[in-house]
């Protein structure tokens, strides 16, 4: 029996349907991402979860009972806010403490607490500050230990790193999960960036639209998504539009323009018209002979660790990096051959390309 | 040259602050200077105003308790006005704040309504329905709820209402304010953690808006010490206040110099109010807010 379980919520205001029947269960400890452009619903899913937002259908269960009717705040849940939302009028030691005095917690035990989560988040010397005097990673702890120091049965985690700069958001994504697994509270991040939701989460929930469009591990979400949306949306992805040719035994033949690919076996009819995705990873540059297709450079961009280029072939244009091995790569301009191997191409039935 | 650029760049703020400042000196500070040095002139029945320089008009003030109960009367009422208006206004500003259109906007309506109306009209207004044949005595003797009227025409406690009426508006705007810049987050992370709503009030909204709510109380306190029409009109002659006081002193006894006196030293005790009160707070919260 899942810990967490979400059954078929749905949130409409007025006719906007905002969360459309979502199920998820999540298991206790793990750590679950709900990853989506802005507006797609994961949000208000979370303000359901917490209790700010009451679900027009569904039900919210936190092991075994039924809060969908309980209050906020005796929910027992620990939310960090985006905005970090912390008491400005108060040092960081009292932000912490609250949660402990709302609980009646007596005083030598709030102190200790305190102390002891603050050690968590390397914050044990800035207990007197107040959280004007922090910088945002600082503030981001302090919201961090807030909701931790009152044992939260679920964490929230509403886009806690978006307002942080990119060197800070990498070290707090790393720090963030290491706390969570030594706490081993089952957590929720809301986030609309994918690396930050794959780097950090169990699993990832893909919202679209206020639907769930895939959950699933990391890499299986991002490895084999089950529809456009998602496989645009987790990564970048070539995207080419063709016809099933032929199907036999384990692989199929999809024509794209007026090349027939080869691929493996997807769940898709013959003579469907299908999407075809291939990550740019996947694909690798070679001498124009070698190639299973000829090409031309036509811009390149150095990124440090790899090179990305967009080159023009038969099949349109194809989105290719490359790691940077320190040889010299192939110029704009140059003619150049693109190959794969079968494994790296998804298939996917075809609706209008709309991600 | 490079002094023509220094005088280009002075001269422009003088004259673009040049009409109010004139504005200003002409209409306030002439008068007040003038009030000031009329102060300081004596009075004869029989002669009038006599030129001079004396402290006699200020004497008389201090010396006589007559003018002792109008002062603390004055500031008593300003206290109890402003007390009211915090405590009323304050949960006012929140609800508003917590209000969505067209709700909000006619709720902020209905608190800007006595800013709207000429206080002699609003006072008036006021008179009927408190007077003791009034609307409000008529609907309760009418219900048999009360034997004999209930005296608040002519009483503090009439005054006191009328005030709170007319300056509750500063106070919501004020507290109002405040509550724009408060992060919507905060009360929800306050509920997360367990509070009640009452308690995020107390302990996480009331100390946020604590600013908005001082300059609110600052505005009616001020407003309420110098309030001269609604004491006029619904103290009638026996809640004398220290406007009314001075307007009396001018009109009908005739001295202006004393008049002038008392003027003066509401003003004087005012500012030293406002500036030990200022100090106080700023001293009290320069750590949480800045």
């Amino acid at each position: 029996m899942s810990f967490l379980r979400l059954e078929g919520l749905v949130k409409r205001y007025g006719d906007f349907t905002a969360v459309d029947n979502v199920e998820l269960s999540v298991e206790k400890g793990e750590f679950v991402s709900l990853l989506g452009p802005s507006g797609c619903g994961k949000t208000t899913t979370l303000q359901m979860i917490a209790g700010f937002e009451e679900p027009t259908q569904g039900r919210v269960v936190i092991d075994g009972k039924d809060m969908t009717a309980v209050k906020a705040s005796q929910r027992g849940i620990g939310i960090v806010f985006q905005s970090y939302a912390l008491f400005p009028h108060m040092p960081v030691a009292g932000n912490v403490s609250f949660g402990l005095e709302m609980r009646k917690v007596s005083k030598e035990e709030r102190k200790r607490r305190v102390t002891e989560t603050l050690e968590l988040v390397h914050l044990q010397d800035f207990a007197h500050r107040f959280p004007r005097e922090l910088s945002g990673g600082q503030r981001q702890r302090v919201a961090l230990a807030r909701a931790l120091v009152i044992q939260p049965e679920v964490l929230l985690l509403d886009e806690p790193l978006s307002a942080l700069d990119a060197k800070i958001r990498e070290d707090m994504q790393i720090e963030l999960r290491s706390i969570q697994q030594k706490v081993g509270t089952t957590t929720i991040l809301v986030t609309h960036d994918q690396s930050e939701a794959m780097s950090m989460s169990d699993r990832v929930a893909v919202m679209n639209e206020g639907r769930l469009a895939q959950v699933g591990a990391p890499y299986d979400a991002y490895e084999y998504p089950e529809d456009l949306f998602v496989s645009n949306f987790l990564g970048k992805s070539n995207l080419l539009e063709g016809k099933v040719t032929a199907r036999d035994g384990d692989g199929i033949k999809v024509r794209v323009g007026e090349v027939e690919l080869e691929a493996l076996d997807g769940n898709v009819a013959l003579d469907e018209i299908v999407n075809v995705s291939v990550r740019p990873e996947k694909l690798h540059l070679t001498a124009p002979k070698d190639g299973k297709l000829k090409g031309q450079v036509e811009t390149r961009i150095f990124l440090g660790n790899h090179w990305v280029y967009q080159v023009q072939s038969p099949i349109g244009q194809l989105l290719v990096t490359q790691q940077n091995t320190g040889q010299e790569s192939a110029r704009e301009g140059e003619e150049v051959g693109v190959s794969w191997s079968m494994d790296g191409i998804r298939v996917l039935a075809g609706e209008s390309s709309d991600g | 040259m490079a002094e023509d650029t220094a005088r280009s760049r002075i001269l422009p703020p003088y004259l673009l602050s040049a009409p109010a400042l004139l504005l200003y000196l002409g209409l306030f500070m002439a008068p007040l200077v003038m009030t000031l040095m009329l102060s300081f002139n004596s009075f004869d029945f029989y002669k009038g105003i006599l030129p001079g320089f004396g402290f006699g008009n200020y004497l008389e003030v201090v010396t006589d308790e007559y003018f002792h109960e109008v002062f603390l009367r004055t500031f008593g009422i300003s206290l109890a006005v402003t007390l009211l208006c915090a405590l009323l206004g304050t949960p006012e500003a929140y609800i508003l704040h917590r209000m969505r259109n067209p709700w909000k906007s006619l709720f902020m309506l209905a608190i800007l309504g006595p800013l709207l109306i000429s206080v002699v009209v609003r006072t008036l207004g006021w008179a009927l329905l408190i007077g003791d044949s009034g609307v409000l005595n008529e609907a309760l003797l009418g219900a048999g709820l009360i034997d004999e009227p209930i005296h608040l025409i002519f009483t503090t406690t009439g005054v006191i209402i009328a005030l709170v009426h007319v300056l509750i508006p500063f106070m919501v705007l004020s507290v109002w304010a405040s509550l724009q810049k408060l992060d919507p987050a905060v009360e929800q992370a306050g509920l997360s953690l367990g509070a009640s709503q009452f308690t995020v009030l107390r302990r996480i909204v009331v100390p946020q808006v604590m600013p908005g709510i001082l300059s609110g109380c600052l505005i009616v306190f001020a407003l309420t010490a110098s309030a001269f029409a609604t004491p006029a009109i619904l103290g009638g002659r026996r809640i004398k206040v220290v406007a009314t006081t001075a307007y009396d002193e001018y009109l009908n006894t005739l001295n202006w110099p004393l008049g002038a006196a008392i003027a003066v030293l509401l003003l004087i005790a005012n500012v030293i109010i406002i500036a030990t009160y200022n100090k106080v707070i700023e001293k009290k919260y320069a750590q949480a807010f800045q």
